[in-house]
C-alpha cells in the first residue's frame, strides 16, 4: 500500500520549472531514496509535499488524503513531518525543550511532552545533553536533535532532507543506524541524500530527479546500472 | 523507566533552597500590600503607581515581543484604546471606571485580533513598521474625531462615582491609595500570567515561534493563531494599564496615551530590564521610572551642586539648572544606548553573567 502518492507534481517559479510532472508512490514502512544532482528539485518537492509551497500542478496524496493547499502545521498534525537541509535548532532553548515543542503537537500536557521528549532523546542518544542550549551543540548532534524533535511529533511519514550533509563518516554512520532503527518501528521515510554509498545501503527504492524531472525509479541495483543515471551524474561518455 | 524517574533528571535540591525564594516572594508581596499603611508621602505612592503601570505595559509587551519574538512598536494603540474607552465611558456615559476598564480591555482584544490577522502576515522589520503605522492611525484618528474623542483637547474627568466595597464607601479619588492597590494587583496579575504562560504549552510554542518560524510551522504550530493569542494577552493587559493611567491622572489626550514615544518607552522597559524573562520588565520599570523622574525634575543638577561637584553660581551650574531638565530626553537616550551597547541582554542578563560565572568557578 502506498502511504504517499506524488501525482504529476509540477512547481514553477516564474518561467523556471523546479519540478515538472513528477510522479511516484512511496510504499508504507519502506525507505525511499530521493537523489539527483544539485538543483534537481529535491527540496522543492519536499516543500510542495509539506505545504511550504502549493504545487503549481498535480496532487500530493498522503494517507488517502489530498494535501494540496494545507499549511505546514496541518501537514505535521496529519503525520507527515520533515527535517531541514540546513538544521534549524531553536538555539536559545534547551535541547529538551526543542524536542518538547515537537511532542506538544500530540499532547497539551507539559508533563507528558517532557516524558515523550526524554524518550526520543534516548533514541538519538542525546539524553545526557538534555539541559544544554541547542545552540551549544556541534553539527552532528544538532542533526540528531532535529531527528529527535521530528520523531516527537509521531509521524507516519518522515522526510529527511540531507540529514547526513556536512557530517563525518562516524557521524553519518550513527544517522544511518538511526534511520534503520526508525524503519523497524514501521515509520515510512523519504531520504534525500548526496552520499551514494549511504543511500544505496538505506533505500528500498530510489527515485532519481534531474532538472526537475523524474529520470529513473527502481531498486538501488537497478539505479546504479541505469545508463541515464550514470550520465546525469558523471556526464555522457565522449 | 517510569514517568517519575524521567521528570526528575536532576538531584533534588534541599528543602530550604527550594522554599526560600517562595517565602521571599510571599513576604515581598505582603510588604507591597502594607506600604500605603506606613508610607504617607504621596510622591512616593505616585512613583510606585507609575512603576506598577510600567511593569504592566512592559510585561504585556514582553509576552508578544520577548517570548514570541514579534517586536511591536505600536503598543500605544492598545494603551490608548484602553484609556480612551474608560475615559469616554466615564465622562460621556457616567459609567464607572471599574466597569469601563473591562470594556476597554475587550475593545483592545478586538482591535488586536483585527490588527493581528492583518499584520502577522509580515515578518521581522516589516511587522515592526506595520505596528508603528497602526498605532499612528489610532493617534491621528483620536486627534481628528473631535465629536467622539474631543480631539487634541483631550478628556478631563470631572467626577468619579463612589465605589462601595464590602460596606466601605470610597469617595476620595484624590487619594493615591486606591490606585496603588489596583496597580499592584494588575502588576502581580500580569507577572503571574507571564509565569503560567511560560510554564504551559503556550510558552513553548511562543518561544519556538521566536526562535525559528519555519521550524515551528513544520512542528505543527499554527503561526497565525499563536501569534494572535500572544498579541491578545498582551493587548488586554496593556489596555488595563491604559485605563488605570487615564483614571489615575484624570486627563488624557492623543499626545499622552497614543504617541510613538510611549510605544518606544514600552519596548525600552523590556530591553533595559531583560527581554524574554519574567523579571526583566519589572527590573526595567524599577530602573526607568525613577531615572526619567530624576532627569525630568533636574534632581541630577541639585545632587551635583549639593555634592560640591558643580558650583551653583558658576556658568556651568547656572547652565545646568536652566537647561538640563529640558535635555532629559537626550540624557535618557544616551543612557539607553549605553545599556544596549554594553548590556545587550539587559540588566538581568548583565547581572546573571556574573552570578553564573561565579557559580561555575
Amino acid at each position: 500500500m502506498a502511504i504517499l502518492e506524488i501525482r504529476h507534481v509540477s512547481k514553477f517559479f516564474g518561467g523556471l520549472a523546479a519540478n515538472s510532472d513528477v510522479s511516484f508512490d512511496v510504499p508504507e514502512g519502506r525507505i525511499m531514496g530521493l537523489i539527483g544532482p544539485n538543483g534537481a528539485g529535491k527540496t522543492t518537492l519536499f516543500n510542495c509535499m509539506t505545504g511550504y509551497y502549493p504545487p503549481s500542478r498535480g496532487e500530493v496524496i498522503f494517507d488517502g488524503r489530498r494535501m494540496n493547499g494545507l499549511k505546514p502545521d496541518r501537514v505535521c498534525k496529519l503525520g507527515m513531518a520533515r527535517t531541514w537541509q540546513k538544521v534549524r535548532p531553536l538555539t536559545n532553548l534547551p535541547v529538551l525543550d526543542n524536542v518538547m515543542v515537537g511532542a506538544l503537537c500530540r499532547t497539551s500536557s507539559i508533563r507528558r511532552a517532557r516524558a515523550m521528549a526524554h524518550e526520543q532523546l534516548r533514541v538519538v542518544r542525546l539524553d545526557h545533553k538534555a539541559s544544554l542550549l541547542a545552540g551549544a551543540l556541534p553539527i552532528g548532534e544538532r542533526k540528531r536533535l532535529e531527528v529527535a524533535r521530528v520523531l516527537a511529533t509521531q509521524p507516519k511519514l518522515l522526510l529527511f532532507d540531507e540529514v547526513m550533509g556536512g557530517l563525518n563518516p562516524a557521524e553519518s554512520e550513527e544517522i544511518i543506524q538511526l534511520i534503520l532503527e526508525i524503519r523497524r518501528t514501521g515509520v515510512t521515510q523519504v531520504v534525500i541524500e548526496h552520499d551514494m554509498k549511504s543511500i544505496m545501503r538505506l533505500s528500498d527504492r530510489i527515485v532519481v530527479l534531474s532538472s526537475g524531472e523524474k529520470l529513473a525509479e527502481g531498486s538501488p541495483r537497478e539505479i546504479v546500472e541505469n545508463p541515464e543515471v550514470i550520465e546525469a551524474y558523471l556526464g555522457a561518455e565522449q | 523507566m517510569t514517568t517519575e524517574a524521567i521528570s526528575k533528571p536532576f538531584p533534588a535540591r534541599s528543602v530550604l533552597a527550594t522554599l526560600a525564594p517562595k517565602v521571599a516572594i510571599v513576604l515581598l508581596i505582603a510588604a507591597l500590600f502594607a506600604v500605603p499603611r506606613f508610607v504617607e508621602s504621596t510622591y512616593a505612592l505616585h512613583m510606585m503607581i507609575l512603576i506598577f503601570i510600567n511593569i504592566i505595559v512592559g510585561s504585556s509587551w514582553n509576552i508578544l515581543g520577548g517570548y514570541t519574538g514579534q517586536y511591536s512598536v505600536g503598543h500605544s494603540a492598545y494603551f490608548g484604546v484602553g484609556a480612551y474607552t474608560v475615559m469616554m465611558l466615564l465622562q460621556f456615559r457616567q459609567i464607572a471606571p471599574w466597569w469601563g476598564i473591562w470594556a476597554g480591555s475587550l475593545a483592545a482584544l478586538m482591535v488586536a485580533v483585527i490588527i493581528g490577522s492583518i499584520c502577522f502576515r509580515l515578518r521581522g522589520p516589516y511587522f515592526v513598521l506595520a505596528s508603528i503605522a497602526v498605532a499612528e492611525i489610532f493617534r491621528v484618528t483620536a486627534l481628528n474625531l473631535k465629536n467622539v474623542t474631543n480631539g487634541a483637547e483631550g478628556i478631563l474627568v470631572t467626577e468619579i462615582p463612589p465605589l462601595v466595597i464590602g460596606g466601605r464607601v470610597i469617595t476620595d479619588w484624590f487619594s493615591k491609595v486606591p490606585f496603588y492597590y489596583v496597580g499592584l494587583v494588575f502588576a502581580l496579575l500580569i507577572v503571574g500570567v507571564t509565569w503560567s504562560v511560560k510554564k504551559s504549552k503556550l510558552g513553548y510554542y511562543f518561544q519556538a515561534i521566536r526562535e525559528d518560524q519555519d521550524a515551528a510551522h513544520s512542528l505543527g504550530i499554527n503561526l497565525t493563531f499563536y501569534k494572535n493569542v500572544a498579541l491578545g494577552i498582551s493587548a488586554v493587559f496593556t489596555a488595563l494599564a491604559g485605563g488605570l493611567y487615564g483614571t489615575y491622572v484624570g486627563f488624557i489626550d492623543p499626545s499622552t496615551v497614543l504617541p510613538l514615544d510611549l510605544s518606544v518607552q514600552i519596548v525600552m522597559i523590556c530591553i533595559i530590564g531583560g527581554i524574554g524573562t519574567i523579571s526583566g520588565p519589572v527590573i526595567g520599570a524599577l530602573v526607568l521610572v525613577p531615572l526619567s523622574e530624576v532627569l525630568r525634575s533636574n534632581m541630577l543638577t541639585e545632587w551635583l551642586i549639593k555634592a560640591g561637584v558643580v558650583n551653583a553660581e558658576s556658568p556651568i551650574g547656572l547652565f545646568m539648572k536652566e537647561h538640563l531638565s529640558q535635555a532629559h530626553m537626550l540624557i535618557y537616550g544616551v543612557l539607553v544606548v549605553i545599556v544596549i551597547l554594553y548590556m545587550p541582554r539587559g540588566i538581568l542578563g548583565f547581572v546573571s553573567r556574573f552570578t553564573t560565572r561565579r557559580a561555575g568557578a
